[in-house]
């Protein structure tokens, strides 16, 4: 394949000294490199989650004076108790121990057995969480696809790709309550739309069955441009002669669009599932404005149920930074499951070079 | 020798301190914080004329909404950015006496020699525990029945009924049939004709302020209370009483009136843009709240008036809340910040707050002011001060720690009651096990 | 190519096109619902902007604003004084204005200056990551990586300590700091499209003589064009929409940005409520200069995401 005319222009060969060998030694350049950006991450990142993570083993306000507990903050949040029930429909407090309250019943024959946790919360905003995760990811991923390949093939205009991305220009927390407005049940124009349809009205924010999933609709609604952006810079680097060539051997759009388009994106598509999984973990701001955890704790994700402990609470740091490094290991775990899975450190674009 | 040189010294370096303490005060800023946008020009007025009589002390006045308000205070304690003074709530305080973030100005109250029964009877206690003292009061609140003037007309109900309407656990009482007399569905049937269709409702005739969490400030304590029912053992309790009776049938009948009656939209409807803006739509005959919120129901779209709470069996009751101006104790300038507070808290500044009228201040002087000024322009907010002067008429907020883990529990248990996913029975007496196992 | 050939490929051609017409109008119906479903929102704050503040929720179901009036955005940028408004009963208007250009310099001041940061020092790490051999390369990338992961509440509240320590609350460098050197985000993203880039070039150039430096700031950097646009123009507004950071460090009115700004909108009392009207004028104000910026430079950054490296 033909190169552009940037290596043309070739340089005049530097004299052979002490900076070129210095220009030439990888590990020093490395970390020359790197070296801008490791401070940035010292100081605002690791070295607060190093120190996030001893607070983790006391019992601190930031204020007063630390105790070392151990791993009691750990325990308060993890520890689960099975106990075997009677009939169906004993009283969960007969049979947990104190301090347990019960999570979930399971039935088995005219028994069955209760799990308890000491802060059941934990665990439902855990779950909470997974459903956000389960409702967001999925289909802005497949919408900002579909976004993409139409930007591509049908309607490659600057013009639909700017109105894409007004979404994302919105801030956050403005768009939240942008979406309190639209949706309200009685004043909100979408509600109004829906009862003059004859779908009727809907609680969206307000009800315990539709909150989280409005949440999620919200914010596939700000970002599904934008990762269509993402991956519509993906799709442009994927040399145009693939696709003549295989239009030449007689595939479809389909199977180009598996043989070609699915593995040459994968670097891009990688880093879109990776960053966006993890942003959806860390959902906060939506939940803030518009629900605030509610109604009945339907939307308590893990990030608001940290910032309880620490705002709502006696800045109960020891709680939080534990909550915290529990949600780290999640991600850390499923971020290495997305990057085995989906091998994304090659690009197989490499091969057709 | 040695030790002589030392000391002398150490008189050097302290009489520099207090010389240059000395001329630093002449130049010295103090930064107070407060929430309400409303309240910004009364308090700056307040600030401008404490500047007047103290030249070396200036006030900088920073308003930030309630939402970002308490992020910013917290944020502040922890990285020492804090205010100097600034405006507290009952609901937060107690956590921050527990943090140990707020001065106890009683050895300055009686250094100074400052009265503090010169405001409505119990505001000042509020701000009190173990003979600390945390705050002095700077304005109070009741609650009262908020209506629709056109609506009540045109559904033929005199609003005089609310100086008189009771309410009771077992009907509901003259309120209850207010209420459905004011509920009209699309059939033109109101609440009380039996062809009455609750599911397909055109006006209803009121509108909860939601489901109140754990306090019930602007939506159940009214009732709940005059039931003879109480929050706890008292100011600073340890024991609470969620699992009353009485409490339980209140909160129930409080859900009712929207899952049973149809009387009310659900809470789903409520939970979103709030109540006032349901109201303020202008097909809600009624709804509830608290007398902050008069400057903006006055600003609805419709004329609208302040009523009396009905009168349950013990009577009519309404939360008192009262705000007050803490000291932070990270503060650089103690002397100047309690100057401060205590002018916030005397009559001059007191009236500057009442002639704006955004507020009822803690002074009974200066609330008539604020009265006063509403009246003049028409408008009679007499409902919520009567509620203050009536003898009995008003409890306090039920100041308690772990105020944030109560809310916690109880607003989940209410959210479920209210959604009709469960029953105040089967809810509340598992939740008040969990508030008492906190202390 | 014989005639044979050529009917058989114009054959196709015009199958192709017959399944093009029946399928391009299934793909225009969805590209206009996509349109419909982004801008419709949009509409709602320009015409809540646009709405008489007296007469909002009596009328809150009407497509079009009721007696549109430009009042809104008047009194937000301080033009008219919202006092006789309120005194004439308006719902919730807050009596805040947005001091604009001065917000809008500050807004400027603090996206540019961490974009321009950002870009650069996060695209050396990511050509270092992609590109270089030292010890602990891919351990590093990895712990940067997940840098992502740390919930922000537990960064924040260190962070913000930590500026305080070094008395830089309250100033342009305590608020851009945290952000100016790195993020992962932007490191994670350089990467990917420098793996994705043709080493032939930067070989070529290796071998005619070239430093590892020149190669990167000559070949690779130029030919990242379209990516590092994208991720400067991303960072832009990324920083723009900033929010908490700023509001508690750049506490003055002089560092104020926008979006902290549009607070005073906000319901200010417990139970209070927004001022509708007034929020909506402000957001339309604030996010103007982000969608010009778009305009101006979106079609050249997404345009000029092509592979330079091929034909």
């Amino acid at each position: 394949m033909a190169v552009t005319s940037v290596s043309s222009r070739s340089e005049a060969p530097p004299p052979p000294g002490f900076f070129s060998r210095l220009g030439n030694n990888q590990a020093l350049l490395g970390i020359l490199f790197i070296l801008p950006s490791l401070i940035g991450f010292t100081v605002f990142f690791a070295a607060p989650a190093v120190r996030s993570v001893f607070i983790s083993f006391q019992e601190w306000n930031l204020l007063t004076d630390a105790e070392y507990v151990g791993l009691e903050n750990y325990q308060n949040i993890l520890e689960l108790s099975f106990n075997p029930l009677e009939s169906a429909a004993q009283d969960s407090d007969d049979v947990l121990p104190d301090d347990f309250d019960e999570l979930a019943r399971v039935q088995v024959g005219g028994g069955g057995f209760v799990i308890g946790a000491r802060d059941p919360r934990f665990y439902r905003s855990l779950g909470v969480t997974i459903t956000y995760v389960l409702f967001n990811i999925p289909l802005q991923t497949v919408l900002a696809l579909g976004i993409a390949i139409l930007m591509e093939k049908a309607a490659n205009s600057p013009l639909l790709r700017g109105i894409m991305i007004l979404p994302w220009l919105m801030p956050n927390v403005i768009v939240a309550m942008l979406f309190i407005w639209l949706l309200d049940p009685t004043l909100g124009v979408i509600n109004i739309f829906l009862q003059q349809t004859g779908v009727g009205q809907q609680g969206f924010f307000g009800s315990p069955d539709q909150a989280i999933a409005s949440v999620a609709g919200v914010n596939i609604w700000r970002h599904m441009g934008y990762t269509a952006i993402l991956i519509f810079a993906g799709l442009k680097t994927i040399p145009k002669s693939l696709y003549e060539a295989s239009r030449v051997d007689g595939a479809n759009g389909l199977v180009q669009f598996l043989r070609i388009t699915l593995p040459l994106l994968r670097p891009v598509l990688v880093f879109v599932l990776v960053t966006s999984v993890i942003g959806s973990f860390q959902i906060f701001d939506t939940i803030a404005v518009a629900t605030e955890g509610g109604p009945a704790g339907a939307t308590r994700t893990i990030i608001y149920y940290i910032y309880e402990q620490v705002f709502e609470r006696r800045i109960n740091m020891g709680v939080a930074t534990a909550a915290s490094v529990v949600l780290f290991l999640i991600l850390v775990s499923v971020t290495l499951i997305q990057i085995r899975t989906f091998q994304g450190n090659t690009s197989e674009l490499a091969d057709y070079s | 020798m040695k030790r002589r040189s030392s000391l002398l010294v150490i008189l050097v370096v302290a009489l520099l301190l207090i010389v240059t303490s000395v001329s630093a005060q002449d130049a010295v800023t103090i930064r107070y914080q407060l929430w309400d946008g409303n309240q910004l020009p009364a308090y700056q007025q307040c600030a401008d004329a404490f500047t007047a009589a103290n030249p070396g002390i200036t006030v900088q006045v920073e308003q930030l909404g309630w939402d970002d308000y308490w992020t910013g205070i917290t944020t502040g304690f922890i990285s020492g950015e804090a205010p100097d003074v600034f405006t507290n709530h009952l609901a937060k305080y107690p956590e921050f006496v527990a943090l140990e973030q707020l001065v106890d100005i009683q050895p300055l109250v009686e250094r100074d020699g400052v009265a503090t029964d010169i405001y409505y009877p119990g505001l000042a206690d509020l701000w009190t525990r173990d003979g600390a003292r945390y705050g002095l009061p700077k304005d109070w609140d009741t609650i009262a029945v908020i209506y629709n003037v056109a609506l009540l007309e045109a559904a033929g109900v005199d609003p005089a009924v609310m100086d008189t309407w009771t309410w009771n656990l077992e009907d509901g009482g003259e309120f209850q049939q207010v209420i459905a007399q004011l509920t009209i569905d699309s059939n033109g049937n109101n609440g009380l004709s039996p062809d009455f269709d609750p599911t397909n409702v055109a006006q209803y005739g009121f509108v909860p302020d939601g489901m109140g969490g754990a306090y019930g400030q602007t939506q159940w304590s009214p009732f709940a209370v005059s039931t003879g029912w109480t929050f706890n053992n008292g100011v600073w309790g340890d024991e609470y009483y969620y699992d009353d009776p009485r409490f339980i049938q209140t909160i129930q009948w409080w859900a009712d009136l929207n899952l049973v009656h149809g009387f009310a939209p659900s809470f789903e409807e409520v939970s979103s843009l709030g109540a006032s803006t349901m109201f303020q739509a202008g097909n809600i005959a009624m709804t509830m709240n608290g007398s902050w919120m008069i400057g903006s129901f006055l600003g609805s779209e419709f004329e609208v008036g302040f009523g009396r709470l009905p009168a349950g069996p013990e009577g009519r009751k309404s939360m008192f809340n009262g705000l007050a101006d803490s000291i932070w104790v990270g503060t650089q300038h103690l002397e100047e910040s309690w100057a401060w507070v205590k002018f916030l808290a005397s009559l001059e500044c007191q009236s500057i707050v009442g002639q704006s009228g955004v507020v009822f201040p803690a002074i009974p002087e200066a609330a008539t002011m604020s009265l006063d000024m509403r009246a003049e322009a028409g408008v009679d907010v007499s409902a919520f001060v009567e509620q203050a002067n009536e003898e009995g008429g008003t409890f306090l907020f039920p100041i308690a720690d772990y105020a944030g883990e109560i809310s916690t529990i109880m607003t989940e248990a209410m959210d479920a009651v209210s959604l009709g996913t469960a029953r105040a029975e089967d809810v509340f007496p598992d939740a008040n096990d969990e508030i008492n196992d906190l202390f | 190519m014989t005639a044979i050939s050529q009917t058989k490929v114009q054959e196709r051609q015009a199958a192709a096109a017959r399944r093009f017409n029946f399928g391009s109008a299934i793909t225009w119906f969805f590209i206009g619902l996509l349109i419909f479903i982004t801008i419709f929102p949009f509409y709602w704050v320009v015409r809540t902007a646009l709405n008489d503040p007296t007469a909002l929720f009596t009328h809150a179901s009407e497509l079009l604003p009721y007696n549109p009036t430009t009042i809104n955005f008047e009194r937000v940028l301080g033009l008219v004084d919202p006092a006789p408004l309120i005194a004439a009963g308006a719902t919730n208007i807050s009596p805040g204005t947005i001091n604009f250009w001065v917000f809008l310099r500050n807004s400027f001041m603090f996206a540019g200056v961490i974009t321009i940061g950002q870009t650069l020092f996060s695209s050396m790490a990511a050509y270092a990551f992609a590109r270089f051999k030292f010890p602990f390369r891919d351990v590093i990338f990895f712990i940067y990586l997940t840098g992502l992961m740390i919930p922000g509440i537990v960064l924040f509240i260190p962070n913000y300590v930590f500026i305080r320590q070094i008395g830089w609350i309250g100033t342009f460098q305590g608020m851009v700091a945290p952000f100016i050197l790195m993020t992962p985000f932007a490191v994670f993203f350089m990467r990917q499209f420098f793996l994705s880039l043709n080493k032939d070039l930067e070989e070529a150039a290796l071998l005619d003589g070239s430093t590892h430096f020149g190669v990167f700031w000559r070949i690779s950097l130029p030919l990242m064009r379209g990516p590092l646009m994208t991720l400067a123009l991303l960072t832009f507004i990324g920083s723009w929409n900033e929010y908490l950071w700023p509001f508690l460090v750049g506490r003055d009115e002089n560092l104020r940005v926008l979006t902290v700004a549009l607070n005073i909108f906000k319901s200010q009392t417990p139970q209070g409520m927004p001022d509708w009207t007034g929020l909506m004028a402000g957001t339309v104000i604030s996010i103007v200069p982000t969608i010009i910026l778009f305009v101006f430079f979106g079609r050249r950054v997404v345009d000029s995401i092509q592979f330079s490296g091929f034909k």
